[in-house]
């Protein structure tokens, strides 16, 4: 009955995982020939259909991009302060999806089904108004608070999914060295899970920025924002809202790009 | 051939493992004393691996006692992470830490759980790669080294913690045949250094070769125990025999 089974080769190391969440741009890859091309028709298009529309008509085209670009750098503003907001927020809940602390892992997942359950737009309102009840904050803090409240909580799921893709060989290696939980989790976890955390994580940035647009109901003068308070003075409606989203575009097109590069070097 | 006054390194008295209804582990008792190198075999499932894993407590055992180097590690006042400074283990899977360096693979815990300075961690690792044959090697990354000095650069970054006892997992089951030769010399080295090992192989050869104490395992139990001659010539239980002539 004494049998001895074959041993997995040390070269049948374990599939690479990659975590793909869909609510971003299609992030452009070598491989991905159809899409690289796209990427580049929708990217130099939408720049070139911009300059055309300068020169060409600058009147309103000239006078909507000298108004919009104080909306852009808030846009940027919002998206850069809530992502790194729900960085945080998703480490620690990532960390508490993970944990065997019955406590603390329900809180954690409670905190992101509640989150996953309502609309972003209704989010918003929602701590925003809570927000100004307890303390009054400038309209944009508020705004990131809001953002990052939510996507902490995509971001914890990013986070708990690159913890658990890590084999568990590299946590008994280090616990056997005598390290604390904590420490091999700082020491040699997550430095591990950051590498298949980073593309999903580059994707919801991409997607908090397009998000972003919804702040600009709660009085923050984002790109969207001031566009609408160009068109709702002159009536340009078509013109303003055909440039917001060609920026929009571009904006979105170039991150994805330097996103996939990122992506690239990393992988060396 | 062990003299009864010696240090016990390891003491277990009746433990039980139960995955389930599956018993791992059927009251097991052993003891282990300083300095002995005590090879375990058996087939698999038999519960080798929870019986090694038990002793630094990566598995939780359902009841009895395991004394290791003085301390009740199922005590919940015992600091585990005290005990386990103190026992090396080496796994199959290698495990090294792929992100760091060779060097660093060495003097993370050193300067993390010894708290010993960086410059004192890089002497003693140093030492480590040059007696396990890899030195060269100390600045890459562990890819790029081949199955045999990953699991050297594994039992380096063991004994960098400078424990009292070592635990092998199968050490050289996951090589190809061409490289299991390096890294039984350099656990031979270490054997012969005085190490107390408790070294789970069907590499009888070592055995032979080191072994104090043979000990075979069966359905969770330990069913014979004897010197590596004793397993060669004549093996008591059916069940010893039946897989003695399987790995030979
Ligand atoms: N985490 C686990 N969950 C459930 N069952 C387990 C677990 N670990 C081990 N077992 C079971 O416990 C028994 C003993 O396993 P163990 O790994 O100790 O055997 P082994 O002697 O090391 O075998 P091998 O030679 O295959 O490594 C086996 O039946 C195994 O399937
Ligand atoms: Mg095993």
């Amino acid at each position: 009955m004494a049998e001895i089974k074959p041993k997995p080769k040390a070269s049948e190391q374990p599939k690479k995982v990659t975590i793909d969440i869909g609510d971003g741009v299609a992030i452009p890859s070598k491989e991905d020939v159809g899409l690289f091309t796209a990427w580049r028709v929708a990217f130099f298009g939408a720049i070139g259909i911009i300059v055309f529309l300068a020169l060409f008509k600058p009147d309103p085209y000239l006078k909507i991009m000298r108004f919009v670009p104080d909306g852009i750098l808030v846009t940027f503003q919002v998206t850069v302060e809530s992502i790194l907001l729900a960085l945080v927020l998703g480490l620690f809940t990532g960390l508490g999806r993970v944990s065997k602390n019955r406590f603390i892992n329900g809180i954690a997942s409670l905190y992101v089904e509640v989150i996953r359950g309502i609309p972003l737009l209704v989010q918003l309102f929602y701590i925003y108004f809570a927000l100004g009840r307890i303390v009054k904050l400038p309209p944009i803090t508020s705004a990131v608070f809001a953002m990052a409240i939510c996507y902490g909580a995509y971001m914890g799921e990013i986070f708990r999914a690159g913890i658990t893709s890590i084999p568990p060989g590299q946590t008994e290696a280090a616990r056997s060295l005598g390290m604390t939980s904590s420490q091999s989790m700082y020491h040699v976890i997550l430095p591990q899970a950051f590498k298949t955390i980073l593309p999903p994580v580059g994707n919801e940035f991409v997607a908090l920025l397009k998000d972003s647009s919804l702040v600009s109901i709660l009085a923050v003068s984002d790109l969207l924002r001031r566009g609408r308070e160009f068109a709702s003075e002159t009536f340009t409606y078509f013109e303003t809202y055909t440039t917001v989203a060609l920026v929009y575009l571009i904006i979105t097109l170039f991150l994805s790009k330097l996103i996939s590069i990122m992506e690239e070097r990393i992988n060396d | 051939m062990i003299k009864e006054d010696r240090r016990k390194m390891v003491e277990m008295q009746g433990v039980y493992k139960f995955f389930g209804t599956l018993k791992a582990l059927n009251n097991v008792s052993l003891d282990i004393y300083d300095g002995e190198k005590v090879v375990i075999v058996g087939p698999s499932g038999s519960g080798k691996s929870t019986l090694l894993r038990s002793i630094n407590k990566l598995e939780e055992i359902d009841a009895g006692s395991i004394i290791v180097d003085g301390f009740e590690i199922n005590d919940p006042a015992t600091n585990i992470n005290k005990v386990r400074e103190e026992v090396g283990m080496v796994f199959q899977q290698f495990n090294v830490f792929p992100h760091k360096s060779v060097l660093e693979n060495l003097t993370l815990a050193q300067i993390v759980v010894r708290k010993r300075s960086k410059a004192e961690a890089l002497e003693i690792a140093r030492k480590l790669l040059k007696k396990v044959g890899i030195l060269d090697k100390a600045d890459n990354k562990p890819h790029k080294l081949s199955g045999g000095q990953q699991q050297r650069v594994a039992i380096a970054r063991a004994l960098a913690m400078q424990p009292k006892l070592m635990l092998f997992d199968e050490p050289t089951s996951a090589l190809d045949p061409e490289m299991i030769g390096e890294v039984l010399d350099v656990m031979v080295t270490l054997a012969k250094e005085g190490m107390t090992m408790i070294v789970v192989t069907h590499e009888m050869g070592f055995a032979r070769e080191v072994a104090d104490r043979v000990i075979f395992m069966d359905e969770g139990r330990i069913l014979e125990t004897g010197t590596p001659e004793h397993f060669f010539s004549n093996p008591q239980h059916e069940r010893t025999k039946q897989f003695m002539s399987q790995i030979l």
